[in-house]
């Protein structure tokens, strides 16, 4: 009936919420759930009734009908893990007849459950579990799924066969077990998602936490080789003029700046503050940046900006981490020369500023992830300037447009809000 | 055996690193040269043979392994350390696959580095003259492991010019080369390399019988036929090496 494809295919536990101390292996992570956690599961819960029209009423007629149904759970489930055992894979798994007396007393337990007609807390927070434990052995929800559809058939069969009051009667009740299966299977997909979604953020927190590690090692220990080696110079090469000693310890210093810089790097991106924004003069902020980050020998520097170009609403400071960062990318991209050109407009609501080089470009399977942090294709560089540049600009209400054309040049047109007359 | 200083190449983006490297490779006595990428170094290593190449292996143009590659096929003579400052296991062993002597993690430890540097330069060094790239090549590898320094020399005009250009403990000779016999090496390194022991490989037993002689009478070490018996080769190298030490 179901094609089990986990790994473990331990599907076999779909109703079995880990509550054992058998299943100790699991225990930690549910202890992340804390009762608020509970609380607002239950709540969740609630909300699901209101939404399906879940009443008092509703609870009282499944439990009407546990005394007719209750001789039947037993069969049920015989038929459920018989179905199952026909799959290759199941056998695998069920290991012992104990194992599968357990799960079927445990799925016995979960009908028990069903028509006990308290739907409270405790009830809520075991069906939760189940979901939580699914994502755990790795079974997918479309297992769950269909084998509520089984059971809830046989359910149906059940009470049809066995019916002995009237016709409207077993429809109400039939209505009102459909839904609080419904909000059974609402509330384990709920805490599947919930888990799932989770681990899937934690796994990509920890590739992250991978790359940085990547990209840090690299870049710290290029200078702290410098260090090292200028110490062993200092330290072992007694014959050592004043010069060069001189040398290593100016070498010392420009690499300690270099580490530093690297950390910089890291906690601007890690914090990331909010602009405070003012009217400033582009022209005259871009002249900075240059001045600061001056081109290589082989690169021609063309500015081209009208004198009466409006001001533009920016965080100073911040703005010159955007500019650094697009103007030594144009100077990395131009390694045999060439020209970077940054132009300045005014369009109605908006400054343009161009940064245009000609240098290598950048292939068309790179342009959609050259803003995401970490990712970088340089020899040096952790991969964050670009991605720092548009939270930047992002928090300026600032946009950032690229354009590339391999072997001729990248373009980057940052359109700024324009500052009140 | 000449007594200049044995060199060491430096390559490396990192301006700082080259001339730290270059103080200290130079206070301990080495001839150093730095180039701070692969073309630069490739451009050095053709004018001149180096006893050792460090070599970075993340650089920009040209990587520290594709570098030692196009490097080794200049000169096999010349051993390498890649430094890297993030050592998977793939690259390591993709490096020392391709022949390189050791990766280096970064911060380099200079005392190790020295350590090694010296190693190298006390292993002997040994000359092979074929034109079969592929016995060069099996050779190349072989000796290696046994701690040689190997160069290759591929024609008559090749090995004329390494001879030139380094001090070889060791040298095997194909008789038959392009652009010339080996039996006419034999004069060139008896002016280049008086001390150099010579072994005779050769895959023309009866043809060339009389220029075995002679050259046995002019002081080869022993003739290896092809296709030769790797461990006697072997044996024989090991025991020339043995006597020229003393």
């Amino acid at each position: 009936m179901v094609q089990f494809t986990s790994p473990q295919n331990r599907a076999l536990n779909s109703f079995d919420a880990g509550e054992r101390p058998s299943s100790a292996g699991l225990r930690p992570v549910l202890h992340r759930v804390t009762p608020m956690d509970y609380e607002r599961i239950y709540e969740r819960y609630q909300e699901l009734q209101r939404y399906v029209g879940w009443t008092d009423e509703d609870a009282a007629r499944v439990a009407s009908v546990a005394g007719l149904a209750e001789p039947f759970f037993l069969p049920l489930v015989e038929d459920f893990y018989e179905e199952i055992e026909r799959h290759p894979a199941a056998r695998q798994v069920i290991k012992s007849p104990e194992q599968l007396a357990r799960l079927k007393a445990t799925l016995v337990n979960w009908l028990r459950e069903l028509f006990s007609g308290r739907y409270d807390r405790e009830y809520v927070t075991r069906r939760w579990r189940v979901g939580w434990r699914h994502v755990e052995i790795g079974l997918d929800q479309v297992f769950t799924n269909v084998a509520l559809s089984r059971l809830r058939r046989g359910l149906m069969r059940i009470l049809a066969e066995n019916w002995n009051r009237d016709i409207p009667f077993l429809l109400e009740v039939r209505q009102s077990l459909n839904s609080l299966i419904d909000l059974d299977l609402a509330i384990i997909e709920d805490a599947y998602q919930t888990e799932h979604l989770e681990r899937q953020a934690r796994s990509a927190r920890l590739a992250t936490i991978g790359q940085v590690a990547g990209g840090i090692a690299h870049e710290l220990r290029n200078p702290l080789n410098t260090l090292k080696t200028s110490a062993y110079f200092l330290r072992h090469v007694k014959s050592a003029s004043p010069e060069k000693v001189g040398e290593h310890l100016e070498r010392i210093e420009r690499q300690v700046a270099i580490a530093d810089r690297v950390i910089t790097t890291l906690t601007e991106f890690a914090r990331q503050p909010l602009p405070t924004l003012s009217p400033a003069p582009l022209v005259e902020c871009v002249q900075e940046a240059l001045g600061v980050n001056p081109a290589p020998g082989n690169i021609r520097v063309h500015v081209d900006c009208p004198a009466d170009l409006p001001r533009v609403m920016v965080d100073r400071a911040q703005l010159s981490i955007v500019l650094a960062n697009l103007i030594r990318n144009a100077y990395d991209a131009m390694p045999e020369g060439g020209e970077l050109k940054i132009t300045g407009s005014a369009a109605d609501a908006a400054v343009e500023l161009i940064v245009a080089d000609t240098g290598i470009g950048i292939p068309p399977e790179n342009i959609l992830r050259i803003m995401d942090p970490l990712f970088s294709t340089k020899t040096r560089g952790i991969g964050l300037g670009l991605a720092i540049t548009r939270a930047i600009l992002d928090k300026h209400g600032a946009t950032v447009r690229v354009r590339s054309e391999p072997g001729q040049g990248t373009t980057f047109t940052v359109s700024f809000v324009r500052a009140p007359q | 055996m000449s007594t200049r200083h044995p060199s060491v190449l430096v390559v490396d983006d990192e301006i700082d690193i080259c001339n730290n490297l270059s103080d200290i490779l130079t206070a301990f006595g080495y001839d150093v040269e730095t180039a701070t990428n692969g073309f630069a170094a490739l451009d050095l290593v053709q004018r001149r043979p180096f006893d050792v190449a460090l070599l970075d292996l993340k650089m920009p143009g040209m990587d520290g392994l594709t570098l030692y590659r196009k490097l080794k096929k200049l000169r096999a003579g010349t051993v390498a350390m890649l430094v890297t400052a993030y050592a998977g296991g793939d690259t390591t062993r993709e490096a020392i696959d391709a022949g390189a002597w050791q990766v280096l993690p970064k911060p380099v430890d200079v005392g190790r580095l020295l350590g090694e540097v010296e190693r190298v330069v006390g292993q002997p060094t040994l000359l092979v003259v074929d034109d079969d790239a592929d016995l060069c090549e099996n050779l190349w590898q072989i000796l290696r492991q046994k701690d040689f320094r190997v160069c290759l020399a591929h024609s008559h005009d090749e090995a004329t010019r390494k001879l030139q250009e380094n001090p070889y403990r060791i040298i095997l000779l194909d008789l038959k080369l392009p652009g010339g016999n080996g039996v006419g090496l034999m004069e060139t390194i008896r002016e280049s390399n008086p001390e150099a022991k010579i072994v005779v490989i050769t895959g023309h037993r009866s043809e060339l019988e009389e220029t075995i002689d002679r050259v046995l009478s002019e002081g080869a070490e022993g003739v290896c036929y092809k296709p030769f018996d790797v461990n006697r080769l072997l044996e024989m190298i090991q025991h020339a090496a043995e006597q020229n030490r003393t």
